[in-house]
């Protein structure tokens, strides 16, 4: 490639009448001057604004409410990141962040990255109030959609039991999945007897145990192994128990 | 006399390539495929889904802005460097001389429709990726006739190039505007209002279906199916010739 073609010949800079030079160097001088009188840019951290309706970003998007639905996705989760200032999931307000949940999935119905914004990152902190509103939040959606959104349900047990230590909301979210929803796998519905184990109700366990083998929707040998060898214990556990109880 | 149509065709992709078309996509589709990887490594799960949406869309838009740039730019300067008046002195229709630029811009659009869809078969379903940019061809090739009327218009590239881009927005929103003023939050029956909704609701009369076309969903979910491009190709043969008619009447009308 010819080297003028990026590079044009130019008369040199004494070619420049000294007036015009000397005019330069001054309003350089008097940009720097400006910036320097100006107030220092300060850092100040910005609250989640409430989410426009769902319209707006599609005509945002020039009709393409997919494409804005992954651009969101990716804004609220960088949210906490903003420029200078890094705020932590607790200064966030959660009951408008559900707002912003639902306008993503009212976008794009079929994602589930708002879930997982929900389950692992905003239901993942060490805050019970705020978890529980992230909870209830994967509950109504799966309530909404069992078959598209019964993973989530799974982990809001796991979270229910082991993180906020509440047996009861564990055993809300375990029924619900283990009763709706015809996609929802045998673990996940199997979840509600450990919850009722932990729970010490080791009859109503061993009812529902025998009661999927029943149900006859269970093919696979190792899980029918897995199931008969849980009734097995619950058994003995519950013997025990009993036994415990006589002395 | 053979028809002039082929050697003006031929003329205006030639006069594209020589103002770096090519490299003007190419750094396009790279500068894309930076940022896109760089959105892959931000994301959490759904990785290569939220990836095909963001491409698909901006290569969509990209696409429309260099072939409208390429058609109006190109265009207005031959009308102002007389070279339309040398052409229209020899035994050429003016005609002949609209279809021609159509058909070397159509072929530029083609091109550009081709490199995009190109990067994208790192990340899409091919036969989603097919209809996809069948789809892109169809609307680039309203978006050439669009320049070309804007162009005779205005003799402008300013103006004209606005003028395209506000009618191009127009007419990808104006079903989603619609829908609002049919549900409006407070109900008025004052006449500024019905004015309001009836000059809506006769864009929406006027203006192509652009929100129908080419959509990232397509790609994302694999949704994409050939029959959806029946009514897409229906409504780019009607809505071509209503823009040829127009830039063809405006041409006509022309003194130079």
């Amino acid at each position: 490639m010819n080297p003028d073609f990026i590079f044009h010949r130019e008369r040199p800079v004494s070619d420049v009448p000294a007036l015009i030079r000397l005019c330069l160097l001054l309003a350089l001088c008097l940009q720097l001057v400006w910036h320097g009188l100006q107030p220092p840019l300060e850092a100040r951290a910005k609250d989640l604004p409430p989410p426009l309706p769902v319209r707006a970003y599609i005509m945002a998007s020039l009709g393409e409410p997919v494409a804005a639905g992954r651009y969101l996705d990716l804004w609220l989760q960088a949210f906490d990141d903003q420029p200078g200032v890094s705020l932590s999931f607790n200064q966030l307000d959660y009951h408008r962040l559900t707002q912003w949940l639902d306008v993503i999935l009212e976008l794009d119905p079929r994602g589930q990255y708002p879930l997982l914004l929900a389950a692992r990152v905003y239901g993942s902190i060490r805050n019970p109030e705020k978890q529980r509103v992230m909870m209830e939040y994967i509950y109504t959606r799966f309530n909404k959609d069992p078959d598209r959104y019964w993973r989530w349900l799974a982990h809001a047990v796991i979270t229910a039991k082991h993180e906020l230590r509440d047996p009861a909301l564990a055993l809300k979210y375990a029924d619900a999945l283990a009763s709706r929803g015809s996609k929802v796998p045998y673990w996940a519905r199997d979840m509600k007897i450990i919850v009722l184990e932990d729970m010490g109700q080791l009859e109503a366990a061993r009812i529902l145990t025998g009661a999927l083998i029943d149900s006859g929707e269970i093919s696979d040998p190792y899980e029918l192994k897995f199931l008969t060898n849980k009734i097995t214990e619950l058994e003995k556990k519950s013997l025990k128990k009993r036994q415990t109880v006589e002395k | 006399m053979p028809s002039p149509i082929p050697a003006i065709a031929r003329y205006t992709v030639m006069e594209s390539m020589r103002n770096r078309l090519l490299l003007l996509c190419l750094l396009l589709a790279g500068t894309a495929f930076v940022l896109i990887e760089f959105i892959g490594e931000l994301t959490i799960t759904e990785h290569r889904l939220t990836q095909v949406a963001l491409l698909a869309a901006f290569l969509r838009i990209s696409a429309v802005l260099v072939v409208a740039l390429f058609v109006v730019s190109g265009t207005v300067r031959e009308l102002h460097d007389k070279t339309l008046e040398m052409i229209l002195a020899m035994p050429v229709h003016r005609a002949s001389y609209y279809l021609g630029k159509l058909a070397g811009y159509s072929v530029i659009a083609l091109l550009v429709c081709l490199i995009f869809a190109g990067l994208l078969l790192f990340y899409a379903d091919t036969q989603a990726l097919l209809v996809w940019a069948a789809s892109l061809f169809l609307e680039l090739l309203l978006v050439v006739a669009l320049a070309l009327v804007m162009l005779f218009s205005f003799s402008q590239v300013p103006a004209a190039l606005a003028a395209v881009f506000v009618f191009y927005g127009a007419a990808r929103i104006v079903g989603t505007i619609f829908l609002i003023s049919q549900s409006p939050i407070i109900a008025h029956d004052s006449a500024a209002q019905k004015f309001m909704d009836g000059f809506i609701e006769l864009l929406t009369w006027l203006l192509p279906d652009l929100h129908r076309f080419t959509r990232s969903e397509w790609l994302a979910y694999n949704t994409a199916d050939w029959s959806a491009l029946l009514p897409l190709l229906g409504q780019t043969l009607v809505y071509l010739c209503l823009l040829a008619f127009i830039a063809l009447f405006d041409f006509y009308r022309k003194n130079f």
